[in-house]
């Protein structure tokens, strides 16, 4: 079922949504605008650098190793058949002169310059090489050192690039992580029980994190390989134009083709995704199930199931395996394709001296620099998919009108100030969770301060729910609330739960101090107010047993102190709010007689002079009652003292009958 | 046994498509090699200008032709390696699971769940990345980087080592660096589970957040936590970040030396122009081999160390174990006798149970009270073995049950633990397990005997209906009720109950009750509960506190010794009693 709603949130996500979820992200990015924009000037700059990195080798080529100079234009037919490439001297210099002078049969001059052809430069000494081409080393050295310098720089702005768009995405989905968090926790009581609390930590914690990825590779993405891809593409066209427009004609096919790719490598990954999850799942249940899988001797049917869950996955990843083999090749094919194009043409031009040699040994590292961008456009789009269903999932939860639900008419001086609670009325209430199946039909009943009211009754019969609607957890569908005579939908939600003290049948204690699970969110108090506190609400001998008393760290799960204590500390925590009203949903879990005996008194020193409401679950807490409500199948059908019911001999009467 | 033996297998029965694939993607390295080279020809023919346009389409069709089969031989070694490394994954998942499986209750405790989830899935994917692509990888490195050296070094030798120099400082930093980011990382993954907890802990406890207005505290909370993870991840990127350009600029170090020393000799004809284009392409193809090798260190190392832990799981022996020539047994149909049973969980620490003794005749009902970590729970644990005891006997029958078939003694139990425990599947599944044709009728007997029948009609799909991990969409007391049917759906001679009642109301908790008086008689049962009416009826009671029996008999003269049993009863009668004022 789990995997299935995970399936089923994966498909939501259409085409259509990508560019409404692009803008509904991008204002999260306002605070860091400025940032974002050098980031983005560093992309460029550091693309360029890129570019340029293969534009040296063209200078270096070009203008020093093999220069091209007016005299190439008139390279004249010697051999018969060949065109011959010349190298030009200066022989104005007498170091030079002198060299020419020697090696006669090797120049033909031409006024102040000499030629000779390049396949004949290594018939000359060395020594003499260096000196006709001393300006050309010069100029390889100054090449390098630009070189060096440039790759430096690069390093650095990649560095700094980095650096600024991880901590504008990691700030970015902080924002959206604490926004989230907080706008989740004002949704209604109704929205967490509707959705289990993994679903939203993932929210919370792995979906933002998606987000950030989606945000670094956008910038990354966009930025980077795009501008790169288009600087290539302006570089060839600068370089030849014919040519460039020739070796694209591979584009179109790499395009359909990483566009199919990209759909069935999407599609291969959200099973493997799937699969694990089902395979963790099944793990994990193994584990806490082992006791019973080895007592009912289920191994082997457990196994057989994993067994199949596991080949599921292989198959899967097979497929992934099968698409990627299939993918990478052919795009390096192509590639290829491209290069073969590019000799072949480009040859051809240098041949007819269109095209210079350097030139085409710039066009083919272009060429190479030029597939390396989309052999990944699969591996990011599918990046961007995952971030962007991330992204919906938070959107949806942003766009959900269940927030607590706040005044609905009143003044603004009316809404924030509500007197002690003196009476609780609740008027023909009606409420259900889901509709069509009822939990309280007509509920009406009184209580005044002071009073010690208790509904009893069957599981189901609607006992917490009356607890649910006087926290305002959810609202009733038909009847009202009034608190001292005012519509509790008048009252500000923080106000009345101010008044209130709410003590639940799970003790649930957050990890953190003793002290802190006490007093955090009731203001400040001294040391002596917490000692009374902790004495009336019997912990101080457990916390007093403890090495660090009050300062002791809860840990997960609590382990170091029992249920009971646990209970404790929630009577203490109720103590520190001084309420004027205790709604208390009794455990129903027994706790050892000791200990039960010292939560019974320290719930009797919280309930002393205060209005108590007790969802009991055990007909002797009732007893003590003023009033006891009996619920039965979402009324109340029964109203009174422990003695006058009992002499009623109603619903009440069996009930205590059934427990003898 | 040796880690390297648990993957060994794989590599043997794949051995021939192991070999092939690495011959396939040898075959590519060395074709991608002859590339530039073709590349080179081009390069110098133009430069002498002794080429036309049919020598050109020659080259173009050469380079055409050798992509045309680098594509076939690399879908071949994809399929081949990649394939055998998905395949040592299933296969050691398999063997994880399997045994985990076997292993006695006594590990569980001590592991961690969240560690076991770790090691079936991280581990087994670092053990697969280095099957896979660590094998490519140190494969390329190996042909690409030495092809790729000779034949930079057939061009011009003494230029070959000057482009070396920055090599070892690739393969150096990309040792150096990842360790510091595997590093960094698991501090990044401890933040994040921090992170996650503080959330999850929020959200789980919502209402009492709500109820005592401390939004603002949680949201602080969420907050500080929040940018400890993006400190963290920033520590970490600080590092990510200058790793890929720090190597793309040892790389381009190279390329500067050849474009200096490169660009001169070519000027001094030592090496011709096409010598130098290719030069700089080899280059090209040095660099991916250098980093890979920095790579696939760690992914082996990684791969290895992940394969260690698997090991040790594996190699854990279940503690409860059939003895050699343990014995099969059919039927249990006399008693069940504890003779001085000792018991603690840990060798050296203080005993949970002391000095046991009891005989259960067949049939029998025996309760079980006391207070809170009395050694309960563990006394009703020893009799399927789920522990086994340290001093004394257990017998069934006259039999030690450390000498029979573990399989056979579990056969003769039914046991309804004290947490319900539910799968994810229906209903049905959960109460009758394999039995998924069990008769209806017993079915539906089970479900009646649990109080069950009302509930399950309430659902739609009745008995079909899926309950969700761990049987989220039920309630305490509903989940209670499914254990319990799936206990008594098994007629089994011993009948083991841990609190039954616990989480029922009383109306459904005395009709479960009747239940089990109703089965007694038929079947031994061994029966805790914290409610005094759902053991009062019992053939014997036994109170135990601190380990140790201390009071034993049936209700009535356990009532007249009034000690802890009768406290206790009279306490829960005047709770329970009604005109009890």
């Amino acid at each position: 079922m789990a995997t299935n709603a995970i399936y089923f949130e994966e498909e939501q996500l259409g085409n259509s949504y990508d560019v409404k979820m692009l803008k509904w992200l991008y204002p999260l990015t306002k605070p860091y605008r400025a940032l974002l924009a050098g980031s983005i000037f560093l992309v460029v700059l550091i693309t360029l650098l890129d570019l340029a990195v293969p534009y040296v080798t063209k200078i270096a080529i070009d203008r020093y190793i093999v220069p091209q100079s007016e005299s190439v234009e008139k390279t004249y037919n010697a051999v018969g058949k060949h065109k011959i490439r010349y190298l030009t001297v200066n022989i104005t210099d007498p170091h030079i002169r002198a060299i020419v002078g020697r090696y006669q049969h090797l120049f033909t001059l031409e006024g102040k310059t000499a030629l000779i052809p390049y396949t004949d430069l290594p018939k000359l000494e060395r020594n003499d090489i260096v000196v006709l081409r001393r300006a050309d080393i010069a100029g390889i050295a100054f090449i390098a050192a630009i070189f060096l310098a440039l790759i430096v720089a690069n390093f650095f702005f990649n560095f700094v690039q980095v650096m600024i768009m991880e901590y504008t995405g990691q700030m970015i989905m902080h924002d959206l992580r604490v926004r989230l968090f907080d706008h989740i926790q004002k949704l209604s009581v109704a929205f967490f029980t509707r959705n289990p609390v993994g679903r939203l930590v993932t929210r919370v914690t792995n979906d933002t994190q998606n987000m950030h990825e989606l945000f670094t590779s956008i910038v990354a993405f966009v930025f980077k390989d795009v501008f790169l891809v288009i600087g290539i593409t302006i570089v060839l066209l600068t370089i030849n134009w014919k040519l460039t427009l020739i070796s694209f004609m591979v584009l179109p096919v790499v395009l359909v083709l990483s566009i199919h790719f990209s759909v069935k490598a999407r599609d291969v990954y959200r099973i493997l995704r799937v699969k694990i999850a089902e395979i963790n799942t099944r793990f994990s249940e193994t584990i806490g199930g082992i006791k019973v899988i080895q007592l009912f001797r289920q191994e082997q049917a457990n196994y057989n199931g994993f067994e199949s869950l596991n080949h599921e996955n292989y198959t899967a990843g097979m497929i992934q395996i099968h698409i990627y083999a299939i993918f990478m090749p052919i795009i390096e094919l192509l590639s290829a394709v491209a290069l073969a194009v590019v000799i072949f043409y480009g040859g051809r031009r240098v041949l007819a001296d269109s095209i210079s040699l350097g030139a085409l040994v710039a066009f083919i590292s272009y060429m190479r620099m030029f597939f390396r961008p989309l052999r990944d456009i699969a591996e990011k789009y599918n990046i961007m998919q995952n971030a962007l269903a991330s992204a919906e999932r938070i959107y949806l939860i942003f766009n959900t009108e269940e927030a607590d639900q706040e005044p609905v008419d009143g003044s603004k001086s009316e809404r924030s100030d509500l007197q002690r609670i003196q009476d609780i009325v609740m008027e023909d209430v009606s409420f259900s969770y889901v509709e069509d199946e009822i939990v309280l039909k007509h509920i009406s009943f009184h209580v005044k301060a002071g009073e010690t009211i208790a509904f009893v009754g069957p599981t189901g019969s609607g006992k917490t729910t009356v607890v649910n609607l006087l926290t305002r957890f959810y609202e009733p569908q038909s009847g009202r609330i009034l608190i001292n005579g005012r519509d509790i939908t008048t009252i500000e939600t923080r106000l009345l739960r101010s008044r209130m003290a709410l003590v639940t049948q799970d003790p649930f204690l957050f990890s953190g101090t003793i002290r802190e699970n006490i007093i955090s969110g009731n203001g400040d108090f001294s040391d002596e107010a917490l000692n009374r506190i902790l004495e009336a609400s019997n912990c101080k001998s457990m916390i007093d047993r403890l090495p660090n008393g009050v300062d002791t760290e809860l840990s997960e799960g609590g382990a170091s102190i029992s249920s009971g204590e646990r209970q404790l500390i929630s009577i203490a925590r109720a103590f520190a709010r001084d309420p004027d009203l205790i709604i208390l949903d009794e455990a129903t879990s027994y706790i050892d007689s000791e200990t039960e005996l010292k939560i019974q008194e320290a719930l009797g020193n919280l309930m002393k002079d205060r209005t108590s409401i007790i969802v009991a679950h055990r007909l002797s807490t009732a007893r003590t009652a003023s009033r006891i409500l009996v619920l039965h199948r979402h009324r109340i059908i029964e109203e009174g003292t422990h003695g006058e019911l009992m002499e009623r001999k109603g619903f009440y009467f069996k009930l205590q009958q059934l427990q003898n | 046994m040796k880690s390297v033996d648990l993957i060994k297998p794989y590599f043997i029965e794949n051995r021939f498509i192991i070999v092939f694939g690495i011959l396939c993607l040898t075959v590519v390295d060395f074709l991608q090699l002859v590339i530039p080279r073709v590349i080179k020809w081009a390069v110098d023919d133009l430069t002498a200008l002794r080429v036309d346009g049919r020598n050109l389409i020659v080259y173009a069709l050469y380079i055409v032709g050798i992509a045309i089969m680098m594509a076939l031989l690399r879908y071949v070694w994809r399929r081949c390696l990649i394939g055998t490394s998905r395949r040592v994954e299933e296969g050691l998942r398999n063997t994880l699971f399997g045994h985990i499986q076997t292993l006695s209750a006594s590990y569980f405790q001590k592991a961690k769940t969240g560690d076991l989830m770790a090691h079936a899935t991280n581990d087994i994917q670092h053990i697969r990345m280095a099957t896979g692509m660590g094998i490519v990888a140190l494969t390329d490195a190996v042909v690409l980087g030495t092809a790729a050296i000779g034949f930079m070094a057939y061009i011009n030798i003494t230029l070959t080592l000057y482009v070396l120099i920055p090599m070892p400082l690739i393969v150096f930093g990309t040792r150096v660096f990842t360790r510091k980011m595997h590093c960094l990382y698991q501090q990044v993954q401890a933040s994040f589970a921090d992170l996650t907890e503080v959330v999850r802990e929020r959200f789980a406890g919502i209402r009492i957040i709500k109820a005592y207005n401390r939004e603002r505290d949680a949201t602080d909370r969420l907050e500080t936590i929040s940018r400890d993870y993006v400190g963290k991840n920033l520590g970490l990127v600080k590092i990510t970040g200058s790793f890929f350009p720090m190597m793309m600029l040892f790389s381009n170090l190279s390329l500067a030396i050849v474009l200096f020393l490169g660009g001169r000799q070519t000027i001094y004809t030592t090496i011709t122009t096409g010598d130098f284009v290719a030069f700089i392409s080899y280059l090209g193809l040095l660099t991916w081999p250098m980093m890979a090798m920095g790579w696939v260190v760690n992914l082996i190392q990684r791969g290895t160390a992940s394969l260690d832990r698997i090991n040790k799981i594996l190699e854990t022996r279940p503690e409860i174990n059939d003895i050699p020539d343990a014995v099969s047994i059919k039927a249990v149909r006399d008693t069940v006798v504890f003779e001085n049973v000792i018991f603690s969980y840990e060798p050296d620490t203080s005993p949970v149970l002391t000095g046991i003794n009891l005989t259960v005749k067949h049939g029998h009902t025996l309760g079980i009270v006391g207070p809170p970590g009395s050694g309960k729970t563990t006394l009703l644990s020893l009799i399927p073995r789920i522990f086994d005891i340290s001093q004394g006997r257990i017998l069934i029958d006259n039999i030690d049950i450390r000498d029979m078939q573990i399989s056979d003694l579990r056969s003769q139990i039914s046991f309804m633990p004290q947490e319900p425990f539910l799968f994810a599947g229906t209903i049905r599944e959960n109460i009758a397990f394999e039995n998924r044709q069990a008769d209806t009728t017993i079915l539906m007997k089970a479900a009646d005997d649990a109080n069950l029948t009302t509930t399950i009609q309430s659902f739609p799909n009745e008995f079909e209906t899926v309950v969700g991990e761990k049987g989220v969409i039920l309630s305490g007391g509903q989940k209670q009720r499914i254990a319990l049917a799936r206990a008594l759906l098994r007629e089994t001679p011993i009948l083991i109950l841990d609190d039954p009642v616990s989480q029922v109301d009383m109306e459904t908790g005395s009709s479960i009750i009747n239940t089990i008086r109703a089965v007694a008689g038929q079947r031994t049962v061994f029966i805790v509960s914290h409610r005094i009416s759902a053991v009062q009826h019992a053939d014997t009671i036994i109170v135990l506190n601190n380990g140790r029996i201390v009071e034993s008999g049936t209700h009535e003269e356990l009532l007249e010794q009034n000690r802890y049993y009768a406290q206790t009863f009279h306490l829960q009668e005047i709770e329970e009693g009604y005109n009890g004022n």
